[in-house]
């Protein structure tokens, strides 16, 4: 992994000219971009040099893009970003169950991908650097102590809804599919047990308070899972 | 994709059976009522010759000559002299027979022309209608693309204000594009059966978040309310359905009000119906009688809807609606304003374990 200068974006679609769009995009927002139009180039690219994000399209003509996706999660964990289309949920679940760290529908802006690889960039910095306390709007969240304070005031959370709170911060700005946080909190048997989640995250929203469900930090992706936004404003 | 709904009357294939089912119904009455009646063999000939000529009018060939074997079979066995034998005819009543022949197939013959002709007409109806709605698609996606052109031409030449007008319109242009499209494929997707619901559980709150995210900045000139109860149940649903559905009623809430016009969400659930419901309303000018009928049908455009558009999207709203087991209603009383209504069955989920 490139440690310093800009960083390195391998893209991984089989048609020239979404890539050329994107390589101009990502490289006016200064990042240095590697180009690949098959799934086998790409896992070549990466053998070669591990670039520090995949931008990587579910619909490749040689291998799907989850066959590449796995491939490429024995070989590095960096963050891939996956491009999907509308009414594709099975294909981003699968993808993100595989090691996928974020998905955009396409057709997307240009804005809304450089925040997307911003975000997941700056995630791979904050979880070296394992903050101990985390702050969004009024709430502040001690990891270590497990407590929450809402405008300096503790909020009593049960130990299941302070976990379930713990993940989503843990994991700001990727998508945690459904399936993996009912496995986490509930076990591997809950895992198709939306109703719980569903409830939990109510109870968790209404303790919070109002204005940090109206930021909207508690993204719901539907039918895939939830996101933690930590900066619901970047992107829009 | 269009096609489909156009169906075309007389498929012989499935009319046929019936048709000889009609024959031996109709020759069947005229021999019980003939058996029953004082009128002369002679009389009871001609009342055959009649039924054949009716029968012929209105079944094609086979059946109508099917008819004419049993009326001459039946007259014969009935009720020419003596009853309840075959008799060897005389040369007029041979004669008599031989005509239920000729008028079955001169009639037949006629019908089928008609039927040919009917089927014609309504041929070049459904290709006229295709031709429209062809055009209409073709107008909706060639005008971005003609924008698109446009601004790509002109973005060398314009000093900077022009250029910031141009890639507005080229922005407008994206957004319908993509809209056009989009709505298509749902179409599409819907039509022809691949659409698969996937029932979950899912926050009524959490759909419109994700549908108000969707629309984006189209709904920026209108006042969004969102007003759901604190015990508003979570609802068995699929998510990506019901968020697009939300989303297209915000967007016509959008579209068809003047700016400034708030735009509410509500939500509820009634234990007499055993539904929930989620609602999007607004204080618009509300929606003509004469279109409430065919609202949620394809391509069905309001009167004075502003801007393009293929008028897809309330008949998405339903078919996204129906897949899932729910509805879609509207209310438009006589003061204005506009209440879309989607209901959904009402589930109780099973209990949650504390921890």
């Amino acid at each position: 992994m490139s440690t310093e200068g800009e960083p390195t974006v391998l893209l991984v679609d089989d048609e020239a000219q979404i890539r050329r769009m994107l390589r101009f995009t990502l490289e006016e927002a200064g990042y240095g971009v590697r180009e690949a139009e098959s799934g086998r180039i790409a896992l070549g690219e990466i053998a070669l040099t591990v670039p520090d994000l995949v931008i990587l399209d579910l619909g490749l003509p040689d291998t799907s893009g989850t066959e590449v996706l796995r491939a490429l999660r024995k070989l590095s964990s960096i963050p891939v970003l996956i491009l999907s289309v509308r009414g594709g949920e099975q294909d981003k679940i699968e993808a993100l169950e595989t090691g996928a760290d974020d998905y955009l529908t396409k057709p997307f802006g240009g804005g809304e991908l450089v925040a997307r690889v911003r975000a997941l960039l700056r995630r791979v910095h904050t979880a070296e650097a394992a903050e101990k306390v985390f702050t969004f709007g009024p709430i502040q969240v001690d990891l270590d102590r497990s407590r929450v304070l809402r405008e300096g005031r503790p909020v009593k959370l049960t130990s299941l809804e302070f976990k379930l709170l713990r993940m989503l911060v843990l994991h700001r700005d990727k998508v945690l599919t459904h399936q993996h946080i009912l496995g986490e909190l509930w076990g591997p048997k809950a895992t198709s047990k939306t109703n719980y989640l569903r409830i939990y995250m109510m109870q968790l929203r209404r303790k919070l308070g109002e204005e940090v469900d109206s930021a909207g930090h508690f993204q719901t992706e539907s039918g895939v899972g939830y996101r933690f936004v930590s900066d619901p404003m970047m992107g829009c | 994709m269009v096609m489909r709904d156009v169906r075309l009357a007389y498929a012989p294939a499935r009319g046929a059976h019936a048709d000889y089912v009609k024959v031996l119904g109709v020759i069947g009455l005229v021999t019980l009522c003939g058996w029953f009646s004082p009128l002369s063999y002679l009389a009871l000939g001609y009342i055959y010759l009649l039924a054949v000529i009716a029968l012929s009018t209105r079944v094609s060939r086979w059946p109508a000559l099917w008819g004419a074997v049993l009326s001459s079979v039946a007259w014969n066995f009935f009720f020419v002299p003596p009853r309840l034998s075959f008799s060897v005819l005389r040369f007029d009543e041979s004669l008599l027979l031989a005509t239920y022949f000729v008028v079955a197939l001169i009639g037949s013959q006629l019908t089928a022309l008609r039927f040919a002709a009917d089927r014609a007409k309504l041929l070049a109806e459904s290709e006229r209608m295709h031709q429209t709605l062809l055009d209409s698609v073709a107008h909706e996606l060639k005008t971005p693309i003609a924008v698109f052109r446009t601004a790509v031409e002109q973005l060398g030449t314009g000093d900077p204000a022009k250029r910031a007008q141009l890639m507005e319109e080229v922005r407008i242009a994206v957004q319908r594009l993509d809209t056009v499209v989009a709505n298509l494929l749902s179409q599409t997707r819907l039509e022809s059966g691949v659409l698969k619901p996937r029932l979950d559980w899912c926050d009524g709150r959490d759909l419109v978040a994700a549908a108000r995210r969707a629309v984006g900045r189209r709904l920026d000139n209108h006042p969004l309310t969102v007003d759901i109860p604190a015990d508003f149940p979570i609802i068995l649903a699929d998510a990506a359905l019901m968020e697009q559905a939300i989303a297209h009623l915000l967007l016509n809430a959008a579209v068809h009000t003047p700016p400034e016009v708030p735009v509410r969400v509500s939500a509820g659930s009634s234990a007499e119906s055993n539904s929930v419901f989620i609602s999007v309303s607004d204080n618009g000018p509300g929606i003509p009688m004469d279109l409430r009928g065919r609202l949620f049908e394809k391509f069905s455009r309001g009167p004075n809807a502003r801007v393009g558009g293929l008028g897809l999207g309330l008949s998405i709203v339903r078919g996204f609606m129906n897949a899932q087991g729910g509805d879609v209603l509207v209310e438009s009383p006589p003061g204005g304003g506009a209440r879309f209504i989607l209901s959904l069955p009402l589930k109780a989920p099973e209990g949650v374990p504390h921890g």
